[in-house]
């Protein structure tokens, strides 16, 4: 490691969501109600390009908070406003915060945004985007994908459906074509601007029907063309699959990580870019560790790939292990920093770290 | 019944403390600290604020100082000397112990080496100390008839406790600062379930999120290993003895296990006293070094020796432990000046500085400082900064309020603006109300005292008699009259307050009138009544007295003729309050009419 920060927080989040100003957002996701999302300010070791030899403080400051009656799984901030949106159980309903951090330090319940509730619904996930207003992607399956307005709550979008299976992750490629991701693994396309066609991924590796996938796509890369960039998908055994979204017929790279198996579920699997860093990226959720890879050396033979890089400190944080050890809820990247990663736990652990580079100093 | 707090002072920062708390029409002060970042009069509070009309020693009934730290204690000796103050101060034996080595170091830095003249001397804090009263933990100490308090452990710092103030059955709890989690040599705060009604405590950390010690402990360790290695010397200015003695034991362990053979020094003076009292007072330490205390002195160090000032020249690696903390003058700040050249060496800043230290400046990046005599002075050598210092975080809060149980809280120290978060998140919880007072504001926050009732022992005994057996689970209701004189409130049976206040009881009596259709004469009238009601009240006494009316038990019924209606008659029935059940129950029985035929 070059460096290390080990947190604890009151209660275990599985989400660690970036904010203007540099800020991380983390929510908490008990049964019972109480919940809090807190937006967090991080140790200026983490604001800055360089690791500076002063670093007069260490640690993260609650900047503001709020209280969620039901668990949080997902939040989404949406940007240029002072909103964000978070969905989580029973139902697959949003609920609309406002953050003023500048008057007081609550985050205040503003509306929520109702869905229809057919049987069997899980929660929602989301993605947001302010192209042209202020909007959320959400939906828990396949058929029930839409985007609202998030000031005026109305539906400007429905996704034509192609199957009622439940969705594992969506996301905007750019202000008018979505990505969404099953738990099988089918990946789909849309055009907002055509809402009845839906372009769908076939090349899904033939496995048992009990793995979910779950979908990580790069966004932060300037210049870019944001359907350029390969979408990985993790799945529950492991298996890695990178696609190019303009040929989606083949995979660009298949690999298999080394995890335990049969693994706890597909709770928590989390898959990610790094944004500063060229073909790296990192997975979690199998266990307390969390493994980054570099794709630039894989091809689609699916043999098992060699981590650069495996975080294993949250197995060994936390005063008296009683019982199991931690799973690692989530992960994410520092947006600027290189080789640096946030990680959380279900102890309620936060870490912030970053790898030493193996090839040139040691 | 109000209680009061007011905290004088000025600045957000660090600061001071000092609060003024009237419970019960008692008075107290806690804390009585000093602004170590002003160099003039506004380095302790306003007092002329209390004295407006009259000495301090007749308004306050007691001052309670929680730890020596100078920002809890430095203002004392100006207060009791110079403003003046002649009642008695509390605190722990090792804060009385202590608090007069830091008192007179930091006089003889402020008046000898700065010059300054509106200070207190030593002779006053000499004097200040005869007036302080020590008290061991857990001892309930009586302040005078009606005013008692008690210390509990707070951590944080050798002999920093945690005050309850108690006057009749109002009480208020002053956690003064301290820390829910154990460190290396002193163990955790904690208090019983005293159910204050009002919990005071401080949040400076209250929205943090701390790293974990064993990484900031690491890279403590790593910095320090990295310049020993490369010849380099450290410089750690200490502030007060708490985190000293902890640095000292981390680094003492690390050098042991990594077989270093650097030299550790300790500056004299004033840090070689703390650890002999460090030694004296092991009972306050935790529960770790007092074990280990029998097989091997915590405090006994193996690599630590005493510093002298020449050895600042000696060539090769060393790590020195200097006071003052912040580097504003002393022997760190001259160790500091020889090294600062060398980009070998290092200094690490174990707590906070205030505005105005070379110890800020150089953590604000400053790297040419202007000394006396307009000389300016390179910093070269490394400057880092770890913070050490052990406070309650939000979590800690909670913790504490769960164990106290308080019925209010008051947050000092933090931004109201900021806090409001905690305010909610504690309020919610809790179900209790939470206050943030900014500086020179009084807030006053309303109980509810509890009143005693003396219960005279004839009632209690008749009441406890009917009915069923008293039940722990279930109230017992119990009728009896409250008698309020002077200042004595007592339970007595009505008879008994008859008799007290010489009144005769009054008594009530209801008649209802039930119309029957009958146009015999009344006297007959009342016969069949008296018959009927003798068949079906099989339970009950029922006469018929000579001048023709009847009684059911102590209820009266007379047939009287209606005035106008010849053959109607009118029973009159009447009975007392008492009997207001069978008084009803009889009338509807009467009003149902009489049975036909009559023998």
């Amino acid at each position: 490691y070059r460096d290390l920060h080990t947190f604890e927080l009151q209660a275990p989040t599985r989400l660690i969501e970036w904010a203007r100003g540099n800020r991380v957002c983390v929510a908490g996701y008990g049964q019972s109600d109480g919940n809090e999302i807190l937006q967090l300010i991080p140790p200026p070791t983490l604001l800055t390009k360089e690791t500076q030899g002063l670093c007069p403080e260490r640690d993260f400051k609650v900047e503001c908070g709020g209280f969620s009656e039901r668990p949080v799984y997902s939040l989404k901030y949406v940007p240029d406003t002072s909103l964000l949106v978070t969905s989580g159980p029973p139902d697959s309903s949003l609920q609309v915060w406002q953050v003023s951090a500048e008057d007081s330090d609550v985050i205040k319940s503003v509306s929520t945004i109702a869905t229809e509730d057919g049987t069997g619904q899980s929660w929602a996930k989301i993605a947001t985007t302010s192209a042209r207003a202020p909007c959320v992607l959400h939906g828990s399956r396949l058929d029930r994908v839409q985007i609202t307005e998030v000031e005026s709550r109305k539906n400007v979008y429905t996704a034509a459906s192609r199957g009622s299976e439940e969705l594992s992750g969506l996301a905007f490629l750019d202000c008018n074509a979505l990505l969404l991701c099953c738990a099988t693994g089918r990946l789909c396309l849309a055009d907002t601007r055509q809402p009845q066609s839906l372009v769908e991924d076939m090349s899904v590796p033939s496995a048992p029907c009990s793995e979910q996938w779950c979908l990580g796509t790069r966004h932060g890369a300037q210049g870019l063309e944001p359907s350029s960039q390969p979408v990985a998908r993790l799945s529950s055994r492991g298996l890695l699959t990178l696609t190019d979204l303009r040929k989606t017929s083949e995979f660009l790279a298949l690999a298999k990580a080394r995890v335990p198996s049969p693994g706890s579920g597909a709770e928590f699997l989390c898959v990610s870019w790094a944004p500063a860093l060229e073909g790296y990226l990192a997975i979690s959720g199998f266990d307390g560790t969390v493994h980054v890879y570099d794709t630039q050396s894989w091809d689609s033979s699916g043999k098992e790939a060699e981590p650069i890089f495996v975080h294993k400190g949250h197995a060994f944080g936390g005063a008296g292990s009683s019982g199991d050890p931690p799973l690692i809820t989530v992960h994410t990247w520092h947006l600027q920093k290189p080789r640096t990663l946030l990680s959380a736990a279900s102890d309620g652990s936060l870490h912030v770290w970053n790898w030493v580079q193996p090839c040139g100093k040691c | 019944l109000l209680v009061l707090c007011w905290c004088p002072g000025a600045g957000q920062d660090v600061g001071r403390s000092c609060i003024l708390v009237s419970i019960a029409g008692k008075n107290v002060m806690l804390d009585c600290g000093m602004h170590m970042g002003y160099n003039d009069d506004r380095r302790f509070p306003d007092f002329s604020y209390i004295t407006q009309n009259g000495r301090l020693t007749d308004f306050l009934d007691c001052v309670i100082i929680s730890h020596f730290h100078l920002d809890h204690c430095g203002a004392l000796p100006y207060f009791s000397e110079m403003v003046g103050y002649d009642g008695p101060i509390y605190m722990t034996h090792p804060t009385k112990a202590i608090c007069p080595i830091l008192l007179e170091d930091y006089r003889k830095i402020t008046v000898d080496k700065k010059g300054e003249t509106n200070f207190f001397t030593s002779q006053m804090i000499k004097d200040c100390m005869k007036k302080v009263v020590a008290v061991h933990l857990h001892q309930t100490v009586q302040v005078d008839e009606e005013l008692e308090i008690k210390a509990y452990y707070a951590g944080h710092v050798l002999g920093a406790a945690m005050f309850q103030i108690k006057v009749g059955c109002e009480s208020v709890v002053y956690t003064g600062d301290y820390n829910m989690t154990p460190d290396r040599h002193l163990g955790a705060a904690w208090i019983d379930k005293c159910r204050p009604d009002l919990l005071i405590s401080e949040s400076t950390y209250a929205t943090t999120i701390r790293d974990s010690k064993r990484c900031r402990e690491r890279d403590f360790l790593k910095k320090v290993h990295e310049t020993v290695e490369r010849g380099g010397k450290v410089l750690i200015p200490v502030f007060a003895l708490g985190r000293a003695q902890e640095l000292c034991i981390l680094l003492e362990t690390f050098w042991e296990r990594m077989n270093l053979k650097a030299p550790i020094y300790f500056s004299t003076g004033l840090t070689e006293k703390a650890n002999h009292y460090y030694k004296l007072f092991i009972t306050w330490t935790n529960q770790k070094i007092r074990k280990t205390f029998v097989q091997r002195n915590m405090f006994e160090f193996k690599h630590i020796k005493a510093f002298d000032r020449a050895f600042a020249d000696n060539p090769g690696p060393m790590v020195v432990f200097a006071t003052p903390g912040m580097l504003h003058a002393g022997q760190s700040l001259q160790i500091f000046r020889k090294w600062a050249g060398n980009e070998k060496n290092m200094v690490i800043m174990p707590g906070y500085c205030v505005q105005g230290t070379v110890g800020h400046k150089i953590l604000s990046g400053q790297r040419k400082l202007e000394m006396e005599g307009r000389q300016i002075l390179e910093v070269k050598m490394q400057v880092e900064y770890m913070s050490f210092s052990a406070h309650a975080d939000a979590k800690g809060i909670m913790q504490l309020i769960r164990q106290a149980e308080p019925r209010n809280v008051l947050l000092v120290h933090g931004e109201a603006k900021k806090m409001e978060f905690l305010k909610q998140k504690i309020e919610q919880e809790f179900h209790v109300s939470c206050f943030m007072p900014a500086n020179g504001e009084t807030t006053t926050i309303l109980t509810n005292p509890c009143i005693p009732v003396d219960i005279s022992l004839g009632l209690l005994k008749r009441e406890t008699a009917i009915g069923p057996l008293p039940d722990a689970k279930k109230p017992k209701l119990m009728h009896g009259t409250l008698l309020m004189k002077d200042n004595s409130f007592r339970l007595i049976s009505p008879e008994q307050a008859l008799k007290e206040l010489g009144l005769a009881e009054h008594q009530l009596r209801f008649t209802c009138r039930v119309h029957i259709q009958d146009p015999r004469k009344e006297h007959e009238t009342g016969l069949r009544v008296y018959n009927h009601l003798k068949g079906i009240l099989k339970d009950y006494s029922v006469q018929h007295l000579p001048d023709g009316s009847i009684t059911v038990e102590s209820i009266l019924i007379q047939a009287t003729a209606h005035s106008e209606d010849q053959g109607t008659k009118v029973l009159l029935v009447s009975w007392t309050y008492q009997d207001e059940e069978l008084g009803s129950y009889l009338t509807s029985l009467l009003k149902k009419g009489l049975p036909q035929s009559t023998p």
